[in-house]
């Protein structure tokens, strides 16, 4: 057998493998996340996306990975589509997250591979969104009426200070 | 402590409406909770639900509506409130997470969502619950919330500057007397010399 037929038949099949569910995906993304850290207690990140294949395949379902987690994307209509997860205060970082969207495939090659201890980077997803967290406010550095103590504090000393230096 | 409370309570509504028919297949156990210390106007308002298939056999076209948000005193910030999963294996969680705004002051009464699955592949009846009740809650007008828990730097600024005459006067009255004072002993000094 022709290995250079071989080679396009396995191209093919792998090419074909991943694009099934969703060729050539067109992706609209809108995300948010919490960034006032003040009353909330668990920090919040949505990705909201609009999903387009050439195929017209609607309502497919999709599966996300963020930093090693696996979470299933919700569907709203039919080309709607939504990754949320939230997070401990503590715990949240600011920074870009990226969300690896696979369809049941790729999400399948993926529990494969988190449960070998395999690397997962190497499995191409769908499509991916970047979720960016500037940061949660948790109220302020400093106090402002522990300032104005240390202030007041400084000034009572150097008037006392001056003032004990002319009396002696 | 307060999750497990939750989760029971969902166990006692998804279970009592699922009592009649004991043959198995997906059972979902849905906790609604507001992740929040405050709910303040015009401030975020997170919803975390989550999802637990209890069941022997993977929940199929799960829908989950929530119109318990009343428009005119929400605004969806981010997420859908009305949702399909297309699957659920047993055993598995499944969360998602609304954020919401207040835009109206006063007592709300968070109630439950409502869901709909099929316990099976090839199930043909759809199944109903509904989730847990965070319960009411009221909704902090965003002046009472900044009054209590802002910094108050222009409070203070304005203080300071309130408070620097009162200072300022005296120190100014004792410097320029002691600069008098100075001028006059330093050429003495000079003069001793």
């Amino acid at each position: 057998m022709n290995p250079l037929a071989v080679l396009i038949a396995l191209v093919s099949l792998a090419t074909g493998g991943l694009c099934a569910a969703c060729p050539n995906p067109e992706v609209e993304s809108k995300t948010y996340t919490t960034e006032d850290g003040t009353v909330i207690t668990n920090v919040a990140y949505v990705a909201q996306f609009s999903l387009k294949c050439s195929n017209g395949a609607k309502e497919i379902p999709l599966y996300a990975e963020v930093g090693g987690k696996t979470y299933p994307v919700v569907l709203y209509g039919r080309d709607h589509y939504q990754v949320s997860w939230a997070e401990e205060l503590k715990s949240s970082g600011s920074g870009t997250y990226t969300v690896n969207l696979f369809d049941e495939e790729g999400y399948g090659l993926i529990r494969k591979a988190m449960r070998n201890n395999e690397d997962i980077s190497s499995i191409k997803p769908l499509h991916t969104i970047s979720v960016r967290h500037p940061g949660t406010y948790q109220g302020p550095w400093l106090n402002s009426e522990f300032l104005a103590v240390i202030l007041s504090l400084i000034v009572w000393y150097s008037a006392f200070s001056t003032k004990s230096k002319l009396l002696l | 402590m307060w999750k497990n409370s939750l989760l029971v309570l969902c166990a006692l509504t998804v279970g009592t409406l699922s009592l009649d028919d004991n043959d198995g297949g997906a059972r979902l156990l849905v906790s609604k909770q507001i992740l929040n210390r405050y709910i303040v106007e015009d401030m975020d308002l997170i919803v975390k639900y989550t999802l637990y298939n209890v069941g022997t056999s993977p929940a199929v076209n799960v829908e989950l509506n929530d119109n318990s948000f009343n428009k005119e005193v929400f605004n969806v910030v981010g997420g859908y409130l009305n949702i399909k999963i297309p699957r659920i294996p047993p055993a598995t969680n499944v969360t998602h997470t609304v954020v919401l705004k207040p835009i109206q002051v006063g007592f709300y009464n968070f109630t439950a969502a409502e869901i709909k699955y099929q316990k099976s592949d090839d199930a043909a009846e759809t199944q109903e619950g509904i989730s847990s009740e965070p319960g009411e809650g009221y909704i902090v007008a965003f002046r009472d919330y900044d009054k209590k828990f802002s910094p108050h730097l222009l409070d203070w600024c304005a203080f300071a500057i309130m408070t620097f005459p009162s200072l300022a006067i005296p120190f100014f009255l004792w410097w320029s007397s002691k600069s008098k004072y100075d001028s006059f002993s330093k050429p003495k000094k000079s003069k001793d010399n």
